[in-house]
């Protein structure tokens, strides 16, 4: 069986470099994305199973990603993160069928518990 | 009698040192006002300690975090520094002011990495100095070395780094740019099928545009720029001071792609026994810049893919070591099964070593928590390497007394083993270490560097691993499960040592699981050779628990009764990680070998080791015993020593503003059922009494602390209302002493204050010929609770009076106080205490004091100490 693919988009080198190397040990795909922009032409060559988007970032927000991957792939799981977390961006964020929320440091152990429930659906 | 007199001068100064820096009566408003800015110290002291722990678990390889994180915590933590630093400044009026440089120099490099702020070196950089963010500075080889001697502190020889813009300097200053850019491109394709890097064109030269070896020969003939110049004669005056009889040193290459990916071994000069003189240095300095465009330097370079002509050349000058023996060790053995490691050793440089001399001692070591020796050979090592008096090194005929003998003994192949696994551990990579032993025998690294890749056995592990590590791991005998608090995640295996004493922490076999029933910084001692760490008490957040999470060792705290639930000897694992703490009977391997893996991964990530190195500013604590010289602002090297200073002398500060409190200012009598004669000075909650009540109960006191030190000295039977008899020598000794000896049956009035509140209790006590001065601050966050007990004098002869402060002591540190004795004055410390712990321990103070009030009388031999102590511990007050 192939892998599965997850993409991670954000802004800080180091939240794409840490979740690569946990989610790979994992046995997962991993492509990560510094902006928005390249992520969405990348997933519009391919899909992915589920995104891990950044919500706050420069140019295209984490939202945005949301509602192209959801037009493009409405199987496609999206995890949200952000490190201003409050109830209005949760709250938005659900509105726009995401599969999870995260406030940042996320935990790694829980982001993972997450991709597996988000695959095993 | 002169020594009788000198005597109490001693202890009428050191009551005197009590009240430093306020002399004459401070009034109790002021008092008032003071005790509120030490209140505030510690809630700032506690908020920055939390952040710290929080930084110090999210920057742990547990969390994805951003700099956003980093930005808020480091804004909350320097702002509660700042505030805690105004309160402090109040408190002692001024006279740390130096710190606010300290803290503004911290700070700076803190921000540095936030921000993201370049390093500035100069043209010399002292390895004190030198940085994590400087390679491209300082060259692989002095960043190695200067973390091996910043951070592991292992013994590094004193030096200097030579900087790549020193090299950029030179290189304008004589006009070699272009001939240097002209390297750029090869001329040929890297080596054909059946070349080497000897019989290619590449190795015979025939670089387009630059003769062979042309700029090599430009380098050693050009001139130095007289601002580099200065500069390292300035260096070479400031290493002759720091290097106290020293008048060599070693010039050694260390170019910016050195000693990282691939090692360039052998590819640069170096220069043994430079003569510290600004000539013999810098013509040194020009022979190993020049080194970089030897024809074949510049063939490796290529066919390792780099460019030759955008390598830059730093150099690393050291201060010479006078060997007796040294060689390399290979941290992992390349053909073994990554258990072993190899170390060689000859008499004299270890030169020849790395020439590859043949003849040398040769050991393989088991890389154990006890490393071990499983294989030596001894050769003849017919000849050796020597410093030469002016300069240079000769090869020589070894003398027939040493050909043949090993030049290490057992214990130094084993510490030269626990060096190198420390090293290894700390790269995460294996090590091809080079060090000496000189003539005192102390052992220096001379330097560290990763070993080229090799098949490791490690981590071959297929599906069925896990398997048979589940059945592994039910199969072991669970010892302790969720008690305790986990302060740092992983797991350690070793035999148990139960810790009594804090005399015995030097006692402590290298691997063993320290077991103690008190927390205690002064752990640190040993924390780089325990294997895990668990306390019967103890706070997550204490000084101890940040330096485990900084030395990594696995930790638990107020685990209850671990010291009477394990055994002395007794082999155990410990496993502590989300799910709490567990200890196993035996060494558990399939669970230490996976220990640590998620924190070893992350440290593989370049952006994660970046940020996480802010820690390094942070974290740490380097003032660990108040007492010691380091104990000063210029001392404190992060924000934590900083803020264990401003507590530690905010303490101090307190006691002495309470022994200067007025006693006119609102007074109270204690009327207790023994004559101890107390008089309450109530800054804020310390007695429940009516406005203008002069005397108070037991019942009335408020004050924690003073309430459980009052329940021990009214305890049935420590206080003895009998004179103790005086035999004839004790009597006239305590006539010259003092005027009053019976004055037992009477109230010590005026003599015993105490300045409380609802947490904080001062107490100073003078009973006859005794002085205590107890200062404790009892609340319900351990963190801000601490005593400090001091102690002085006596009627009796010197021999008894020392046999109290031996039976004093014994039965403080059972308690797990920290203590000084000089002479007969004892300081004993101790914070981070529970409350309900802090009560226990106060009362039996209490009873101490009023135990040992006369107890010198009786002390008549060494047996009478330990009989003593007995019985006190078993609550058999009788004398």
């Amino acid at each position: 069986m192939s892998k599965y693919r997850i993409m991670v988009v954000d802004d800080e080198k180091i939240v794409g470099d840490m979740a690569k190397m946990s989610l790979e040990q994992e046995g997962y795909a991993v492509e990560t994305f510094l902006n928005a922009e390249p992520a969405l032409s990348r997933l519009k060559e391919e899909k992915f199973d589920v995104v891990v988007t950044d919500y706050k970032m420069k140019g295209i927000d984490g939202m945005e990603v949301l509602r192209t991957v959801k037009k493009l792939y409405p199987e496609t799981k999206v995890i949200m993160i952000t490190a201003f977390a409050n109830l209005d961006t949760a709250i938005e964020a659900l509105r726009g069928d995401v599969h999870d929320f995260f406030p940042k440091p996320v935990k790694i152990k829980e982001l993972k518990a997450s991709i597996q429930r988000a695959l095993s659906k | 009698m002169k020594d009788i007199f000198g005597h109490l001068r001693s202890i009428f100064g050191f009551l005197k040192r009590q009240t430093r820096g306020f002399a004459g009566e401070i009034d109790y408003l002021s008092f008032k006002t003071l005790f509120t800015r030490f209140r505030q110290v510690l809630d700032d002291h506690n908020r920055a300690i939390e952040v710290i722990a929080d930084m110090g678990d999210k920057l742990g390889g547990d969390y994805l975090f951003d700099i956003n994180y980093i930005k808020k915590a480091y804004s909350e933590l320097s702002g509660a520094v700042y505030s805690s630093m105004q309160n402090f400044d109040v408190l002692t009026k001024n006279k740390y002011i130096k710190l606010h440089d300290v803290f503004e120099r911290i700070d700076n490099q803190i921000k540095r990495i936030i921000y993201d702020v370049p390093a500035s070196t100069g043209l010399v950089i002292f390895y004190d100095n030198i940085t994590w963010d400087m390679p491209r500075d300082v060259g692989g080889k002095n960043s190695n070395l200067a973390e091996v001697k910043n951070y592991l502190k292992l013994n590094v020889p004193e030096g200097f780094a030579i900087t790549t813009r020193a090299f950029d300097e030179f290189i304008k200053h004589n006009g070699l740019n272009e001939k240097i850019e002209s390297l750029g491109n090869p001329p040929i394709s890297p080596l054909g099928k059946g070349e080497t890097l000897f019989n290619s064109p590449l190795g015979k030269g025939g670089l387009r545009g630059v003769m062979p070896n042309e700029l090599h020969d430009l380098i050693i003939n050009g001139e130095i720029p007289s601002e580099l110049s200065a500069a390292i004669d300035d260096a070479i005056e400031r290493l002759k001071e720091k290097f106290k009889g020293g008048l060599a040193c070693a010039v050694r290459s260390s170019a910016t792609e050195e000693d990282s990916e691939h090692s360039f071994a052998g590819q640069f000069e170096t220069v043994l026994n430079v003569p510290l003189k600004g000539r013999a240095v810098k013509d040194a300095y020009k022979r190993v810049i020049a080194s970089l465009f030897s024809d074949r330097a510049i063939a490796y370079q290529r066919q390792m893919g780099y460019e030759p002509g955008r390598s830059k050349m730093a150099v690393g000058c050291m201060a010479m070591v006078d060997s007796a023996s040294s060689g390399v060790i290979y941290s992992t053995n390349p053909n073994g099964d990554g258990n072993t490691m190899i170390i060689n050793s000859t008499w004299g440089l270890g030169k020849s070593i790395v020439e590859g001399q043949i003849d040398a001692d040769f050991y393989v070591v088991k890389k154990d928590i006890n490393p071990e020796i499983i294989e030596n050979r001894h050769g003849r090592k017919e000849s050796m390497i020597i410093n030469l008096r002016d300069g240079g090194v000769n090869k020589i005929k070894t003398p027939d007394s040493m050909m043949g003998r090993p030049c290490l003994t057992s214990e130094q192949v084993l510490e030269l083993a626990s060096r190198a696994i420390q090293i290894e551990k700390h790269f995460r990579k294996p090590q091809d270490i080079e060090w000496a032993i000189d003539k005192d025998g102390r052992i220096f690294i001379l330097q560290a560097r990763p070993l080229p890749p090799f098949n490791s056995p490690l981590g071959k592990g297929g599906d069925g691993g896990c398997e048979r590590e589940a059945r592994e791991f039910s199969n072991a005998t669970i010892l302790m499960k969720d008690r305790g608090l986990v302060v740092q995640k992983g797991v350690g295996a070793g035999r148990v040592f139960i810790l009594r004493h804090m005399d015995e922490l030097d006692r402590i076999p290298k691997g063993s699981v320290l077991v103690a029933k008190h927390d205690s910084s002064n752990f640190v001692r040993v924390m780089p050779y325990v294997s895990a760490i668990i306390t019967d008490t103890g706070t997550p957040t204490s000084h101890m628990a940040s330096l485990c999470r900084e030395f990594r060792i696995p930790t638990i705290v107020n685990a209850g009764n671990a010291t009477q639930a394990l055994k002395h000897g007794q082999e155990i694992t410990v496993n502590a990680d989300d799910g709490g703490a567990a200890v196993f009977e035996g060494t558990v391997k399939t669970l230490l070998m996976h220990a640590d893996s998620n924190f070893r991964r992350m440290e593989d990530v370049y952006e994660f080791r970046r940020k996480r190195y802010i820690l390094r500013y942070i974290a740490p604590l380097n003032l660990i015993d108040p007492l010691e010289d380091n104990f000063t602002p210029e001392g404190c090297k992060t924000i934590h020593d900083i803020l264990r200073f401003i507590h530690e002398k905010s303490v101090s500060e307190l006691i002495g503003i309470s022994r200067a409190v007025s006693k006119e200012h609102a007074h109270v009598k204690l009327d207790l059922k023994i004559p101890a004669g107390i008089t309450v000075i109530d800054i804020g909650g310390g007695l429940n009494i009516k406005p203008g009540q002069r005397s108070a109960a037991f019942e009335d006191i408020a004050s924690i602390p003073l309430k459980a030190i009052i329940k021990g000295m009214l305890y049935p039977g420590v206080w003895h209302s009998d004179m103790v008899s005086l035999k004839a020598k004790d009597f006239l000794t305590s006539m010259m002493r003092m005027s009053d000896i019976t004055s037992d049956g009477l109230s010590y009035i005026e003599n015993n204050v105490a300045v409380a509140s609802k947490e904080y209790m001062n107490l100073s006590l003078r009973f006859g010929y005794h002085f205590n001065v107890i200062d404790c601050y009892c609340s319900e966050n351990a963190r801000n609770n601490h005593i400090h007990f001091r102690f002085a004098g006596g009627a009796t002869d010197i021999v008894k009076r020392s046999r109290r402060v031996e039976l004093i002591t014994n039965i403080l540190k059972g308690y797990g106080f920290n203590i000084k004795t000089k002479g007969d004055l004892i300081i004993a410390r101790l914070a981070n205490i529970r409350q309900d712990e802090m009560e226990n321990i106060l009362d039996q103070l209490g009873r101490l004091i009023a135990y040992t009030r006369q107890l010198d009388a009786v002390l008549h031999d060494d047996g009478a100490v330990e009989r003593y102590s007995r019985n006190f511990l078993k609550e058999n007050y009788g004398l």
